[in-house]
């Protein structure tokens, strides 16, 4: 099995079709593309041939959106040999999905459904890891996911359950920044508590994204630019764990390219700033 | 405790059928009580199929506005639970619905456009393959065209309508006002496959139909030559399965042919 770190990449976008030509045709400053993996898991046509020209010249990176790891459904095989079918052609830096459920008795949800953060749903959670991972000959990357519930059974916090899983199941983390934000703001725990409370060694993406505020509670929808106060943790994100590849998701409401590519910019100027304070506090 | 399996049949029920059993196992936070928690997983699961649908049948829902698709994708996501991994496919029963479930079903073009609809959405992403090239067919030696056999592209797939919904779909897409849905005296016989990277699809006349549906069964052109003799008149007839041959090659609808031995 493959278990070296995923290099870092940059910053990156996630690759939507309305952007199709215009990546092909200009040089967009995007390091490199996120592909939303079932998009692809087709026989063929346009969007697999843009794909293959995409990834002639950037790096790419696959991000699943129902492995359901943590479904008590037995696991899918015809959707993991799609996926390894995928990865062959793609080569992607590393393959993610999420740390939820989408569904159980053959029925898919559509939808990152939240887990109770119990050692039964730990060990279960460890399994799959593993058996994902002997099947695809590679370290799985798992992204933490907002959440609207928390479970009365639940035993531990969601950054202990986190961390236990990339311990135990030996797997990489996507740390989502919106999505640490959202949850905590729903839950009522502290987005420092998730961010020193995972493990800095296991990060090997982030994620910064919009939501939709609804006064009680914030929805991750992916429809809006990010936030200030998603900027704000971000950039203690980036402090605290150093250069890790960042992209943006926007899923609806796309805007132009340039207008995300605008917004890849305050990335990558927060994390610059971040690194010359860094180098300076050293340097004092 | 309940089971971790027990937990996610309990919130799928919750989900699925407005079951409030799971409830019980979730807790309201500081600021919002549980059943307005949880609604948001209620409310995102038909948000997103609904949108979905949106999507992959776009001309469907202009030409039965907003209302009238609402009521559509309402029945259809109650009846059909996503058994798909993949969203791509979740809408793929709609047509079939629409076409056997009442109200739609006493609009036979409703069913009729979503599976014009669908069958593009299909060649759109179906598999590759090389198109058969004339040049290929030129080089053939004159005694091999009768046991010449051909290879269908890989995305073609044959409809038949009993309504104008052809017509309704091409005025939809070219944002002008539809004809009015009428039953067809005769079924209208339509193509559908992808050319280059372009789904695109055709009515067929009756005759090329019958061509074209023994070809894809792999019947050789000296027998489809005389099929068409038999169909419209002997006069010309090798013309005119020669002509429809062409087209076919000309626009991508085949992805090969062999001579057959004997």
């Amino acid at each position: 099995m493959n278990t070296d770190k995923p290099p870092y990449l940059g910053f990156g976008l996630g690759l939507r079709p309305q952007h199709y030509q215009e990546i092909l045709s200009g040089s967009p400053a995007v390091d490199w593309f996120e592909v939303i993996s079932e998009n692809y898991m087709i026989p063929g046509g346009q969007p697999l041939a843009i794909l293959d020209q995409i990834r002639e010249r950037y790096p790419v990176v696959m991000h699943g959106v129902s492995l359901s790891i943590a479904s008590t459904a037995p696991m899918d095989k015809d959707y993991l040999t799609a996926l390894k079918t995928l990865a062959d052609r793609v080569g992607p830096k590393w393959i993610s999905d999420h740390l939820c459920w989408t569904g159980v008795h053959g029925v898919n949800l559509h939808d990152l459904l939240p887990i109770p953060y119990t050692e039964e749903a730990l060990d279960h959670v460890v399994d799959r890891v593993g058996q994902v991972q002997d099947f695809l000959g590679r370290r799985l990357t798992l992204e933490n996911v907002s959440s609207y519930v928390t479970f009365g059974q639940s035993e531990m916090t969601e950054w202990e359950f986190v961390s236990e899983v990339a311990r135990r199941a030996d797997c990489w983390l996507l740390f989502d920044v919106n999505n640490v934000y959202v949850s905590a703001f729903n839950h009522g725990f502290s987005t420092d508590d998730f961010l020193h409370g995972v493990p800095r060694d296991r990060i090997v993406q982030f994620h910064v994204a919009g939501h939709s505020h609804e006064e009680s509670h914030i929805i991750d929808t992916h429809d809006h630019p990010v936030c200030p106060e998603v900027w704000d943790f971000y950039r203690e994100t980036v402090a605290h764990f150093g250069p890790v590849s960042t992209m943006i998701e926007r899923d609806d409401n796309i805007p132009p390219l340039a207008e995300l590519v605008e917004e890849l910019d305050v990335a990558r100027k927060i994390a610059h700033e971040v690194q010359d304070s860094a180098q300076r506090t050293a340097a004092e | 405790m309940t089971s971790l399996k027990e937990l996610q049949e309990s919130f799928q029920a919750g989900i699925l059928a407005g079951d409030d059993a799971i409830l019980g196992q979730v807790k309201d936070s500081a600021r919002e009580e549980r059943t307005v928690l949880f609604g948001v997983y209620r409310n995102a699961y038909v948000a997103r199929l609904a949108e979905i649908l949106g999507n992959d049948y776009e001309l469907t829902h202009t030409y039965l506005g907003d209302a009238g698709f609402a009521r559509l994708v309402k029945a259809y996501i109650g009846a059909n639970p996503s058994d798909q991994r993949n969203a791509r496919w979740f809408g793929r029963h709609l047509p079939a619905f629409a076409r056997t479930t009442a109200p739609f079903a006493n609009h036979l073009e409703v069913g009729e456009i979503a599976t014009l609809e669908k069958a593009l959405a299909d060649a759109f992403d179906g598999p590759d393959a090389a198109p058969l090239m004339i040049e290929t067919l030129a080089a053939l030696a004159a005694e091999d065209w009768p046991r010449l056999t051909f290879q269908p592209n890989p995305t073609a797939i044959r409809l038949t309508f009993t309504t104008n919904a052809a017509d309704i779909w091409s005025a939809l897409k070219d944002e002008t006002a539809p004809p009015k849905p009428t039953h067809l005296p005769e079924p209208q016989a339509v193509a559908v496959w992808r050319q280059d990277f372009m789904a695109r699809f055709r009515p067929l006349s009756p005759e090329e139909a019958m061509m074209w549906d023994e070809a894809a069964k792999g019947v050789r052109f000296g027998v489809l030559c005389e099929m068409v003799a038999t169909f419209a008149g002997e006069d010309e007839a090798e013309l005119r399965a020669a002509t429809y041959l062409k087209g076919w090659v000309d626009t991508g609808m085949l992805a090969g042919c062999q001579v057959e031995p004997g």
